[in-house]
């Protein structure tokens, strides 16, 4: 681009924005939208929040940026969000782990940063049942076979997480709760660290996403025993649920998009809009299939009674966990 | 007469304290379980035995008097505008608190004429802009005015 | 090997495609400038631009964001040789020696030395990619929480050749560091440390703003412009090139980085960063004239910068043929290979011979390109030396904070630049030297977790450090090393380190 073009034309245009503001109120909205990602580049947000941004614009009309604000395994984006003006141009992407920040708060006795109170749901994307795998080191065919031996030696296998209280802990505590088993949590720093962690044998059982570990599941470095969805997915028909195994445990990595508190009903209900639009995209629909998705679009009603549910599974599974001790 | 390793040592001595005092509820645990106090503890007294290694032989080093604070006042004056840029970086925005800031920093600390000061102040700025917010598209802060 | 062989040959087919080629090349500049700019990196660079790849095929999108991360490492010298702000955390050496050679008017050699040594350090690495990956990343796998705690600790010991101030201030400063470090959520257990209710220091002490404080904003404190007589060097051209010295004098270190950084950089985990520290550290050790390092050394700036693009390219080794995600920016590829239909995994290599192949070979092409595109830079770069001191140091004020804020979008990171700023400044008063303290806080959090990560695993046993052979050997030598500068210390009573005293008082 021409840079003496560039500075005219943006000079120029920052002045028609700063000068009528009532012209601005007209189109919403009439300047960028940021969506807050609270997790690193190529994190589970990220891989959709991309895509979808990338299809939002076109109908939104305006650009969609993407503001990373990792830390503190999701809360820093939160937070900050939570605090933001609710103009409507400050959007934030959570997963699951946003209802259990408050929980966790609660078990040190801390004033929680923010509650779930203070985000309006607008859209849910994606939903995907978590899986429980093993590596291709430990003799486990079936489900039953890993509990039956976990029973027999209490704390003796090893599972890996993302981290404490992280999105692949929660799904694993529920689960140990309704087996009645004890396993030997090694946190990690992410969802990467926990598979290589897997592989390299330095764990025996992880919770991930169907997304991460299809690639390992199609090599045969690792095997699923089963998924946490109410039903079999359709990427993998030959792994059972826990419900059909008799656990009533249910689990998602979802990812959906808030607004925060106060932001104005007409400009959720624009929201709710572009997000029917871009999740029923072909576009959309094609790279969420790339990356081992499928779209489960909730428009707000639906999204809220889910998340309402899922908080509580989520509150649970953190008392589950409890205190660590050390 | 005092040395400037007795000062720095003594200083990190405080350090030390205050980490100790400010780590109360952080269990030590044990050798086989170590707690979320461990480390910051086995840290800070590290660094005190190494400060107070520090003082006992600080008796050839330099006086403390010797140590040249003149440039104190520049510094001062450097860190009070960066942090008044830094205050206000997120409400008034990149190109506002940039131009600011150096514009700021010619013309207060090293009493430049303002309209040279002014042009290069803008110029740099908005050639940073082009680079950081429209070359690379990467966020920068909009700040009220909306640029 | 004649498998390898044709298999390369099909990858340069796929490379030497003109749009292949275009993309490669739009890779490799977008990398020179993301890794220019601080606080930018390429985690940032290529998530950005990822969704410019959505309209391509996987092989130019993967062409393409790769040369963003490993053009980034070409890159990430500039402005610590001529501004003193490390960019990122592999740079923090860099700065050390290459601002010196810059001030005695020798940018423009350390410029060219460390793009020579980072294409000869990526070029290394693309070829031990290409013949011995897949064993390698076998070996890459092995390497869990106790093999991570064994190499730090032989980390910890090489911080004693990291600095030129007597040993009990670098063990102070060390000490400092790894207290800085501990600052955050604690991982283990969720507890807060020292984090005074502001999430954002949750995840710690970013390393970028506190080595930026430190080295950049420190500096300029400690430096009044009136005490600048005049521009400092003007360079000319003629002084652009190295000498046939320096040139003799950065051969080793470039051969020695590349090993190094190669073999660190295919651990999976945060280890690359730790690279250029110890190649500094390596070469200190092993130089004749130790007391030149900080001084503006040569080896100062070959070594680091060779090893932190060796290991940028180890990096690949877990990524491509195991499918792991060992780092941030593996993790944004591994997306990014993803949203294109390609699931990474083991059986990348024979399910996808021309992405897998094409990626290879672009590498080697990328580099060329890197080099042909840096070289003429420094020539450019080096007149930024050229405008006053007086006005030089408001655009590296202004580099450092749009640069430490773009990291994370976090103004308490620009907070904690300016809270650094004055610490070094002061620690410069008072002739401590802060490159330990840097190592101090990338060492701390990553050899606290994978500590108690591996007393996890042995359930509360310290034998597990010495039942594993990789753990094992890494102590083993961390002792000999121990053990040597003891010997020496007994025998000789002087090192080097009193030597530089008794010379400095002699003065």
């Amino acid at each position: 681009m021409d840079r003496r073009c560039f500075v005219v034309g943006s000079a120029a245009s920052a002045a028609a924005l700063s000068l009528s503001p009532s012209w601005a109120q007209e189109a919403y909205p009439s300047r960028p939208v940021t969506f807050v990602n609270p997790f690193p580049p190529g994190g589970a947000v990220d891989v959709v929040a991309r895509p979808l941004a990338a299809v939002l614009e076109p109908i939104v009309k305006q650009p969609v940026v993407i503001e990373t604000k990792a830390g503190a395994a999701g809360q820093v984006g939160a937070q900050y969000a939570a605090n933001a003006r609710p103009d409507g141009y400050t959007l934030l992407m959570h997963i699951t782990s946003i209802s259990g920040f408050a929980e966790v708060d609660k078990l040190f006795g801390r004033a929680p940063k923010f509650t779930r109170a203070d985000f309006i749901p607008v859209a849910r994307f994606i939903a995907d049942p978590m899986l429980i795998v093993v590596n291709d080191q430990q003799p486990y065919k079936t489900l039953k076979e890993f509990v039956d031996d976990a029973k027999k030696r209490p704390n003796g296998i090893v599972m890996s997480s993302s981290g404490l209280y992280g999105a692949l802990h929660l799904p694993m505590a529920l689960f140990n709760k309704a087996a009645g088993i004890e396993l030997r949590h090694l946190p990690t720093a992410g969802g990467g660290p926990a598979l290589t962690a897997l592989l390299g044998n330095n764990s025996q059982v992880l919770c991930s996403s169907i997304a991460a570990a299809s690639g390992q599941l199609k090599a045969g470095k690792l095997r699923a025993l089963a998924s946490f969805g109410g039903r079999r997915a359709p990427a993998l028909p030959d792994v059972p649920t826990l419900k059909e195994l008799g656990y009533d445990v249910e689990f998602y990595l979802w990812v959906g998009l808030f607004a925060p508190k106060g932001t104005p009903d007409a400009m959720i209900a624009a929201w709710r809009e572009f997000s029917r639009k871009a999740a029923a995209a072909e576009a959309f629909k094609k790279a969420m299939g790339n990356v081992g998705q499928d779209v489960a679009y909730l428009d707000q009603p639906e999204f809220k009674a889910f998340w309402d549910a899922d908080a509580q599974r989520v509150e649970a599974a953190v008392q589950a966990i409890g205190r660590v001790q050390g | 007469m005092l040395k400037a390793d007795h000062v720095a040592g003594g200083a990190f001595v405080v350090l030390g304290l205050v980490v100790f005092a400010l780590s109360g509820e952080l269990p030590f645990g044990t050798l086989s379980q170590p707690g979320a106090g461990m480390m910051p503890k086995l840290a800070a007294g590290l660094m005190m035995a190494f400060a107070v290694v520090l003082m006992a032989t600080a008796r050839d080093g330099e006086p403390f008097s010797a140590i040249d604070w003149r440039d104190g006042g520049h510094a001062a004056l450097v860190v009070a505008i960066a942090a008044a840029a830094a205050a206000l970086y997120t409400t008034l925005g990149f190109i506002l608190t940039m131009s600011l800031l150096v514009f700021a920093l010619l013309v207060v600390v090293e009493r430049k004429h303002p309209l040279p000061a002014a042009l290069y102040a803008v110029a740099l700025t908005l050639a940073a802009y082009w680079l950081f917010g429209k070359a690379l598209k990467a966020p920068v802060p909009r700040g009220l005015l909306g640029f | 090997m004649e498998t390898t062989l044709d298999s390369l040959l099909l990858g340069f087919s796929v490379a030497f495609r003109p749009d292949v080629l275009w993309y490669a090349f739009l890779g490799c500049l977008v990398g020179t400038l993301v890794g220019m700019l601080p606080g930018i990196g390429p985690l940032a660079g290529i998530s950005i631009l990822l969704p410019i790849t959505f309209g391509l095929d996987a092989t130019k999108a993967i062409v393409m964001l790769a040369g963003i991360y490993y053009g980034s490492q070409y890159g990430g010298s500039t402005t610590s040789i001529l501004l003193r702000i490390p960019g990122e955390a592999a740079s923090v050496m860099t700065c050390i020696d290459g601002n010196a050679m810059a001030r005695k008017g020798r940018a423009g050699p350390a410029l060219c030395i460390a793009a020579v040594g980072s294409f000869i350090a990526g070029t290394f690495g693309v070829i031990m990619l290409t013949v011995i990956a897949p064993p390698l990343a076998v070996v890459a796998l092995r390497f869990g929480p106790p093999e991570y705690t064994a190499l730090l600790v032989l980390g910890l010991i090489f911080l004693a050749y990291m600095s030129t101030g007597s040993l009990v201030r670098t063990l102070l400063m060390a000490a400092l560091g790894l207290l800085f470090g501990t600052v955050g959520i604690d991982v283990m257990t969720g507890h807060f440390r020292y984090s005074f209710d502001i999430p954002e220091l949750g995840d710690g002490l970013g390393i970028v703003p506190v080595a930026v404080g430190l080295f950049g904003l420190g500096e300029i404190l400690a430096t009044p412009s009136r005490q600048v007589a005049g521009p400092v060097h003007r360079p000319r051209l003629r002084e652009l090139w190295p000498s046939r010295q320096e040139w003799r004098q950065a051969r080793m270190p470039i051969a020695r980085g590349s090993l190094l950084g190669f073999l660190i950089g295919i651990i999976p985990g945060s280890a690359h960063i730790i690279s250029s520290f110890l190649s500094y550290a390596v070469e200190r050790r092993v130089s004749a004239h130790p007391e030149e390092f900080g001084k503006g050394a040569v080896a100062g700036v070959a070594g680091p910068e060779s090893a932190n693009n060796a290991a940028s390219t180890g990096a690949f080794v877990p990524m491509l043929a195991l499918g792991i995600p060992t780092g941030p920016v593996t993790a944004v590829l591994i997306a990014a290979l993803l949203i294109h239909g390609i699931p990474p995994g083991p059986t990348l290599v024979a399910d996808h011979p021309n992405v897998f192949w094409g990626f290879v070979a672009s590498m080697y092409v990328g580099n060329l390109m890197l080099l042909a595109l840096n070289l003429p830079l420094v020539g450019l770069f080096v007149n930024l030396l050229r405008i006053p001191y007086a006005y030089l140091y408001p655009l590296i004020i202004m580099f450092c904070v749009i640069g430490v804020y773009e990291v994370n979008h976090s103004i308490v990171d620009v907070w904690i630049m300016l809270i650094m700023g004055v610490v070094g400044y002061a620690l410069k008063k008072f002739k401590f030297d802060p490159a330990p303290l840097v190592l101090g806080l990338v060492i701390a959090p990553i050899f606290e977790m994978s500590l108690r990560q591996s007393l996890i695993m042995s359930d509360g046993g310290w034998l597990i450090f010495v039942q594993r052979p990789i753990a094992l050997a890494l102590l083993v030598v961390s002792a000999a090393l121990l053990a040597l500068s003891a010997l020496s210390f007994l025998s000789a009573r002087r090192d080097w380190r009193a030597r530089l005293a008794e010379e400095a008082a002699d003065s």
